[in-house]
């Protein structure tokens, strides 16, 4: 018999080097840069009640946390989100998940860019955005132009730079947290801020709904899950102590921040003293280097930590900006590949061997929204309009509604998908598995409804409805966003003759051995071989 | 510095720590425990090494090999020449050429194991039975491992195990490593890669 000729080349395959404390910082890099941005928010918008918005939000964070984990340990491929919602609901869904996804990851390059300088003004007072706007505003599209033509040109900051700054970073909030509490916290001030602030409904629901911007980013351990060694056993822990580390930085600065006696006096303009968060409402220099005030205002520690902090917060902003042009042009190439998105988003530059259509297009994209934030700083007779359209909102407030509204839409499809995938693919090993489900039995299988999931839907439902109710950006802009998207993919299959609101057709099964078979964890292949078997010979017995 | 404030900070620092723990120390897979058994397997089998040589087994290339081995595991290396005596000759009989032999095979192990940054032992000996002297020796070594290369006797004929290589594997009471040469390296050089005859011979057509 003759020999089959053995390939001279091996075809080209993500390889798997990331490690749990990769796997970590890789999510950490983007998640907990949130923080960052969402404290100023959100002590502005709920005062007395953040730690109330942040400790809902977190809530269903954690709900949204678990389902990213059981997903991406089960179905270890790159594309997160997207993908498992194309995988559970089909073509269609999986777009718009995939379009809101995008929308995130764009204002994911403004938002963080315009508070890296933020923080950055810190130490550099001419970058203050209210005295120098236009110097603000420059230096923000100059640095989204430079991530832009560095990510064309391939150069990405490394994995282990990520782990570095993310182990910093952890360590240093970790000591302004302990700091804090032991130096600065007074209960009984905590309590009368909460008695004698306490928001108004609406305020507390536009609170809640910019705390979720403090949770967005963990969807970057599952596009990273291709790459992770063993993902099936790596990506439970890394998931569960990023939700953990951030829910628990979240929870402590806000109360920190609600009960904390300043360890410089704070006056207003008029001499009289301010709490802490009494910084925050009405000012967006401030809002946006919450954390870098915070740290300043620690006993002992803040001495070290002003001078530190905004320099790490900007890094790490850097490194969440430079993941959003990273993540949309990888999300958009996928969703390309995948016959979502026209094949020009898979164009690879010559030279550099980069997505650079998509990396230009979607750096495009926030270049126009900073210009939309940035507008009535930069000529004021434009507030009129703005209070007019979008009750006045703009600059950062502008990025955070756009920003939640894309969250709360992408989670709340994720969420749908679990379910989904539940009952449609229960043959798949979920080594990880959400607990508290109830049996069901779906096309002669057994399988369970994840009760966790369907709260955490309710909850990141609501938290769209108020994120829809609150900000006014977020009502029109959002949903014009994810219309206009929905009727250029309605063009772009029509023209390729593709159905428009069916699926193609998938082979999952392959696929998902495939995966398995290079993930690492090879018993799953096992299991995974033998719960099919068994469903066919169970199909057999009962024709 | 108020109870409550130490005791929140308290519970940061413990759940942070704890949690950073927990994600670092993930269960091994089926796979991992079996390259563990493996690993800890070698460090037993490395505490004691002896490289083989004798005028008709050419161990240099294996000197290299133990070498590193012996460097990662901190073993005791100990590099053997057995003379073996013809009966015709008394035991302790001079064998000058065969002497020469091990004295330049020996100094080239050291200069291997130096170059390697381990240290050395050498022995040569003379004896009626390579095999039995090999086992002798291994015994009082307290060996875990020998290591022989293959037969090289006069001409090579491509057998490349003798008779006192199998004997010893047979009946060493360690484990033993043989390293045979791959052809001197010729093997794949210059073959065409599988298929190429194939499509020259099409494109002749």
């Amino acid at each position: 018999m003759a020999q089959p000729p053995i390939p001279q080349t091996r075809p080209p395959q993500l390889r798997r080097a990331v490690t749990p404390w990769g796997s970590f910082s890789w999510g950490y890099s983007d998640v907990g840069a949130d923080i960052f941005i969402g404290l100023g928010l959100v002590l502005a918008a709920a005062a007395g009640a953040s730690n109330v918005a942040f400790l809902f939000a977190g809530i269903v964070y954690v709900c949204i946390g678990l389902a990213y984990t059981e997903l991406a340990a089960a179905y270890p491929f790159a594309g997160g989100g997207p993908y498992f919602v194309l995988r559970g609901l089909g073509d269609v869904f999986g777009f718009i998940a995939g379009w809101a996804v995008l929308l995130d990851f764009t204002i994911d390059i403004t938002i963080f860019a315009w508070s890296c300088i933020d923080y950055s003004s810190q130490l550099l007072p001419m970058l203050v955005g209210s005295a120098h706007p236009w110097v603000h505003f420059l230096a923000v599209l100059g640095l989204i132009v430079a991530l832009c033509f560095l990510n064309v040109m391939g150069v990405r900051e490394s994995t282990a730079f990520n782990g570095i700054v993310a182990g910093i970073d952890v360590l240093s909030e970790t000591a302004i947290l302990c700091f804090g509490f032991l130096f600065a916290f007074r209960p009984e001030l905590l309590i009368h801020t909460m008695q004698a602030s306490w928001p108004s409904p609406y305020h507390l629901m536009l609170g809640t709904s910019l705390a979720i911007i403090s949770f967005v980013g963990l969807e970057s351990i599952s596009q990273a899950a291709q790459e992770t060694y063993r993902p099936a056993s790596v990506i439970p822990r890394t998931s569960v102590a990023l939700i953990l580390t951030i829910l628990i930085f979240a929870l402590a600065y806000s109360n920190l921040a609600l009960g904390m006696q300043p360890w410089h006096p704070i006056l207003d303009a008029h001499g009289h003293h301010l709490q802490f968060w009494q910084i925050f409402p009405h000012d967006q220099d401030n809002q946006g280097k919450a954390v870098a005030l915070l740290a300043a205002q620690v006993p002992y520690w803040g001495a070290l930590a002003s001078l530190y902090v905004p320099v790490l917060g900007a890094i790490l902003l850097l490194i969440s900006s430079n993941s959003g042009v990273f993540g949309s042009s990888r999300i958009a190439y996928s969703m390309s590949r995948a016959d979502l998105l026209p094949s020009i988003f898979q164009r690879i530059h010559a030279r550099f061997r980069t997505p650079a259509v998509s990396i230009f297009a979607f750096c495009g994209l926030a270049a126009v929204t900073l210009m939309f934030a940035a507008l009535p700083s930069l000529f004021p007779r434009a507030m009129s309009l703005y209070v007019r359209l979008f009750h006045g909102e703009s600059g950062l407030d502008f990025l955070a509604d756009l920003y939640a509204f894309g969250a709360a839409t992408s989670y709340s499809f994720v969420f749908v998908a679990l379910i989904a995938l539940r009952l449609v693919d229960p043959f798949s090993p979920r080594k990880f598995k959400i607990p508290v489900n109830w049996p069901v039995r779906f096309r002669g299988e057994n399988t369970g409804i994840p009760i966790i999931g369907i709260f955490g839907f309710i909850g990141i439902f609501s938290i769209l409805v108020f994120t829809l109710m609150t900000h006014p950006i977020g009502r029109i802009a959002g949903p014009a966003w994810l219309a206009l998207g929905f009727i250029l993919y309605l063009i772009y299959r029509r023209h390729r003759g593709l159905p428009l609101f069916r699926s193609q057709k998938h082979d999952w099964q392959r696929h998902q051995m495939e995966i398995l078979r290079t993930s690492g964890d090879l018993e799953l292949l096992d299991q995974y071989t033998a719960n099919l078997k068994a469903a066919a010979e169970r199909k057999k017995a009962g024709a | 510095m108020t109870l409550i404030g130490a005791l929140a900070a308290l519970v940061v620092a413990i759940s942070i720590g704890t949690t950073f723990w927990w994600m670092l120390h993930p269960p091994d897979s089926f796979v991992e425990r079996r390259a563990k058994e493996a690993v800890s397997e070698l460090e037993r089998m490395v505490g004691s090494i002896i490289v083989v040589f004798t005028p008709e087994i050419a161990s240099g290339h294996m000197m290299a090999l133990a070498a590193k081995l012996a460097r990662g595991e901190r073993s005791d290396l100990l590099a053997l020449y057995v003379i073996e005596m013809p009966y015709t000759l008394p035991p302790d009989a001079e064998m000058p050429t065969e002497e020469r032999a091990a004295l330049d095979e020996l100094g080239a192990a050291e200069t291997i194991a130096k170059s390697n940054g381990i240290s050395i032992r050498t022995e040569i000996l003379k004896a009626r039975s390579t095999k039995q002297a090999v086992l002798d020796i291994a015994k009082r070594e307290r060996a875990n491992l020998l290591i022989v290369g293959d037969h090289r006797e006069g001409r090579y004929v491509g057998a490349p195990l003798s008779r006192t290589i199998e004997e010893i594997a047979a009946d060493a009471k360690c484990d033993v490593l043989i390293g045979v040469e791959g052809k001197h390296g010729t093997i794949l050089i210059g073959e065409p890669p599988p298929g190429a005859e194939a499509s020259d011979q099409v494109r002749e057509r």
